[in-house]
């Protein structure tokens, strides 16, 4: 008792202590230190930044120091030491859920109408929780689409994955898709309208319906089929032009698949699939990257400013040129080289169709990749609803 | 028996200073009675005044800890926390200011330290009630108790070794026994991804995860015996085989008649030169489905598609078996190579005299003279494949996963299981319990074979 009313007491003297300050006419030069963790890639763009947000903001005396954390690895060191941790971090939407059920995230409420009016739908969706923003989305990129090899298919084929195969058989060739990773593998399920719903902490999932059974019959058709192909991106890329026609992947392997195809370069949407005779569009996961302020910083006002200017259009636009990372900035996302990528453009086509993957458990992936590598191993000795039964349960635990 | 007759020694000296500790209320003086209350008088008041301020020093410091922290840090370990983290709307600054609230690691971790600290005080003040009444019989017996310098000539001559131990075993306190406290009482709580700290709180739970582990939770008990099997398998094929194959390299290349030895010798070792990590990396790159080797024998046309080298879950377990003899068995040849040629030959001279084929005398002299050596080389191995993470994590990644088992692959070590558990799900609480059943396993083999082997049983049999 007497310790919470110590505590009480203190945090009114301290509010009242802040409060004193701003009524102090005489504006002092204040000190703030802040710490900005970004990937290794991103440290000579992100420096240049810092430099021109400390030239916008004069009158405060900044110290901002930088530090090497790659996006996905953002939430494991943070949960190492959130006290040691930077005010102002960067880290993929998958993550929020994690983030903001350990309280790491300060919730965004300054300029909140400016940045959900300029950002896209989806990426303000994927940072918000219960209702709350935490995040400020930086880049909407890491999705997933079909790339393929234009001397092979026509525009008409890409429409539906039966088609594709059936193509790619009779020219020799491969689909490629990484059917034992549960990022990939749930574009069918998706598609087919399964839910991925988070309740009390843990993963709940409707996989093992009638639905997803269907679903899983069509998976394993897909990949029974001998144009079917699996593996992971140096497969992808090491068949390309040769023993592959087509394949699933994302904007990181642009640069490379454009070189290898060259005038044969194509991307578009997921195709269509046959769920149960019917064509069935497959969806997908949209991922994106957000900016988010430590619940723990000293200086959150400053710590937001700083965030706010990290990842507003003129640095998305930046880091479109400087990183080829797609812009989740509506006014970004319209600049005529953003429209001019082909890899981006496919993603956008694929948008409608996907959703974000907030509502994801870190217990959903081995289960999911276990299923996929089953039915890629063709190991047939438990039935569909068996395996889907034991996929629900386990990413339910 | 000489164990147990250790033990009694110990029990006997141990009851003999608590009734010395109780006697000496009884039977001492006025000073040596102040000093169960203040720590040092006994030491200040008899011409020991720098032990005695000393002695006082701690026992204020102690206090002034107990009271500013250490209490409510005891008092913390009881609930590891009530207060949670909250957001108060601030208008004036247009943001929820965060309130911190209890941290439950942290509390943990400060109560753990405390309950050292308490301990260490324990210790000194009995020490300094022991030293009072050592002061008293000395005074007794009409000698002077020993001044600074007399101390300091004790602790650097007859006493060096607690001069030299002091600081290593405070280190090792510091460094190894309190973490590792913190990180098993882990075992006991709720600590995992929704309950995280700084935004939530964890608590005790008791011995719920390790019922978890051994029958409650089918699925986890389920891959806990298959992961548990298959550890044992691999640490014992991997030791053995390794042992084995690297002695029968030795054995070749030490034969008469073998020509240009160092070459061979060299040649193995070679393999030595490109680290562990890069050549089990390549190898997983080289043994994948649509790996090197497999588009070789398919260009070959030996086979249609492909091997599953690290897909099937069989063949991955031979494979990583197979992988690691090739990483491992320079090892153990360069090893048993040096042992093989401090073999007597005399031995070998006498065998022949006595009619003894090369067979009899590699099972009678060779391999008994290698055992016995390496004994203790070979436990250290075995123990060293239980929880060897390396090869396992680098070449399959514990895969292929499996749906029968929680979180976990068909060649999954307990060891990688646990990485996966801390890494992939935050899952401390659980991993921390698998971290436990480890070391109680790896202590149970340590313990029982090397009591047993020839070399600490019979040390001077072969000299």
């Amino acid at each position: 008792m007497k310790k919470l009313l110590l505590s009480m007491l203190m945090i009114l003297m301290t509010l009242s202590l802040v409060a004193c300050k701003a009524e102090e006419p005489v504006a002092e030069v204040k000190d703030v230190t802040l710490k900005v963790w970004g990937s290794q890639e991103d440290q000579s763009m992100l420096s240049g930044m810092i430099e021109e947000f400390k030239a916008a903001n004069p009158g405060t005396n900044w110290t901002i120091e930088l530090g090497v954390v790659g996006e996905p690895d953002a939430r494991t060191r943070y949960l190492e030491d959130p006290e040691a941790a930077a005010d102002v971090f960067a880290f993929p939407n998958d993550q929020v859920m994690d983030l903001v059920s350990a309280g790491a995230l300060y919730e965004v409420t300054i300029n909140k109408a400016a940045i959900v009016a300029a950002n896209i739908q989806s990426a303000v969706d994927s940072a918000t929780v219960g209702g709350k923003l935490y995040g400020y989305p930086m880049t909407a990129d890491n999705g997933y689409f079909m790339y393929y090899d234009k001397s092979v298919f026509s525009e008409e084929d890409v429409k539906s994955l039966d088609k594709m195969l059936e193509v790619a058989q009779a020219a020799g060739r491969k689909v490629f898709m990484d059917v034992s990773n549960g990022w990939y593998i749930a574009s069918f399920f998706i598609g087919a309208g399964n839910k991925f719903e988070m309740v009390n902490g843990k993963q709940v999932l409707d996989f093992n319906n009638a639905t997803g059974v269907k679903v899983g019959e069509a998976i394993k058709a897909f990949t029974a089929h001998p144009a079917f192909l699996t593996g992971d991106d140096n497969v992808l890329k090491a068949g390309l032009g040769s023993t592959v026609a087509a394949g699933v992947s994302g904007t990181w392997n642009a640069n490379d698949i454009s070189t290898i195809l060259g005038a044969n370069y194509g991307a578009t949407k997921l195709p269509e699939y046959t769920l149960g005779g019917v064509a069935t569009q497959m969806g997908s996961f949209a991922g994106f990257k957000l900016m988010g302020v430590n619940s723990l910083t000293e200086f959150p006002e400053e710590a937001m400013a700083l965030a706010e200017f990290l990842t507003n259009e003129a640095n998305q636009v930046k880091r479109f040129e400087v990183r080829k990372l797609g812009p989740a900035n509506k006014n970004a996302a319209q600049n005529a080289s953003v429209l001019a990528d082909v890899a981006l453009s496919a993603l956008a086509k694929q948008a409608p169709y996907a959703m974000s993957q907030n509502s994801v458990a870190g217990t959903y992936w081995g289960p999911a990749e276990a299923f996929g590598l089953a039915l890629e191993n063709k190991d047939y000795t438990k039935s569909i609803q068996e395996m889907l039964d034991a996929l629900v349960a386990q990413a339910g635990n | 028996m000489q164990s147990t007759q250790k033990f009694k020694n110990l029990l006997n000296k141990v009851s003999s200073q608590i009734s010395m500790f109780f006697k000496g209320f009884a039977e001492g003086n006025i000073i040596t009675k102040g000093s169960y209350i203040v720590m040092g008088l006994g030491q200040f008041l008899r011409g020991q005044i720098f032990k005695g301020v000393m002695y006082l020093a701690t026992q204020i410091l102690f206090f002034y800890f107990m009271i500013t922290s250490g209490v409510s840090n005891i008092i913390g370990l009881k609930d590891l926390g009530s207060k949670m983290q909250e957001r108060v709307w601030n208008e004036a600054r247009g943001i929820f200011v965060v309130v911190k609230g209890d941290n439950s690691m942290l509390m943990l971790l400060f109560g753990v330290a405390t309950i050292f600290i308490i301990i260490g005080f324990i210790i000194t003040y009995i020490m300094s009630v022991h030293g009072s009444i050592q002061n008293e019989k000395i005074i007794l017996s009409g000698k002077k108790p020993n001044n600074l310098r007399k101390d300091i000539e004790l602790y650097l001559n007859d006493k060096y070794h607690v001069t030299v131990l002091t600081l290593p075993v405070i280190l090792t306190f510091l460094f190894t026994i309190v973490p590792l406290v913190f990180m098993i009482l882990i075992a006991f709580t709720n600590f995992d991804r929704n309950h995280q700290p700084p935004g939530n709180l964890f608590t005790w739970v008791g011995f719920e995860n390790f019922s978890a582990v051994l029958w409650n939770d089918p699925l986890k008990s389920k891959t806990f015996i298959d992961l548990l099997v298959w550890t044992l398998i691999w640490a014992v094929l991997a030791t053995g085989l390794n042992y084995i194959f690297g002695m029968v390299l030795a054995l070749m290349i030490n034969k008469k008649g073998i020509k240009i030895k160092k070459f061979w010798r060299t040649i193995f070792v070679v393999t030595i030169a490109v680290p562990q990590f890069v050549s089990l990396l390549l190898m997983s790159q080289l043994l994948a489905d649509l790996g090197t080797l497999n588009v070789i024998l398919r260009e070959f046309g030996f086979i249609e598609t492909f091997l599953p080298f690290l897909s099937n879950p069989t063949w991955a377990k031979v494979t990583v078996i197979i992988v690691n003899l090739w990483v491992g068995v320079p090892y153990s040849m360069l090893i048993t190579s040096g042992i093989l040629m401090n073999i007597p030959t005399d031995l070998y001279e006498s065998a022949k005299i006595d009619g003894a084929n090369a067979w009899v005398q590699f099972w009678k002299i060779t391999l008994p003279y290698m055992l016995f050596v390496t004994g203790p080389y070979l436990i250290t191995q075995f123990i060293g494949n239980i929880n060897n993470f390396n090869v396992i994590y680098l070449l399959t990644r514990g895969g292929p996963l499996s749906l029968d088992y929680f979180q976990a692959g068909k060649t999954d070590l307990l060891v990688t299981w646990l990485y996966k558990l801390t890494v992939n799900e935050q899952n401390y609480s659980f991993a921390s319990t698998i971290g436990i059943f480890i070391f109680l396993i790896s202590a149970f083999f340590s313990l029982i074979v090397f009591n047993k082997t020839a070399s600490t049983q019979k040390e001077e049999d072969f000299q």
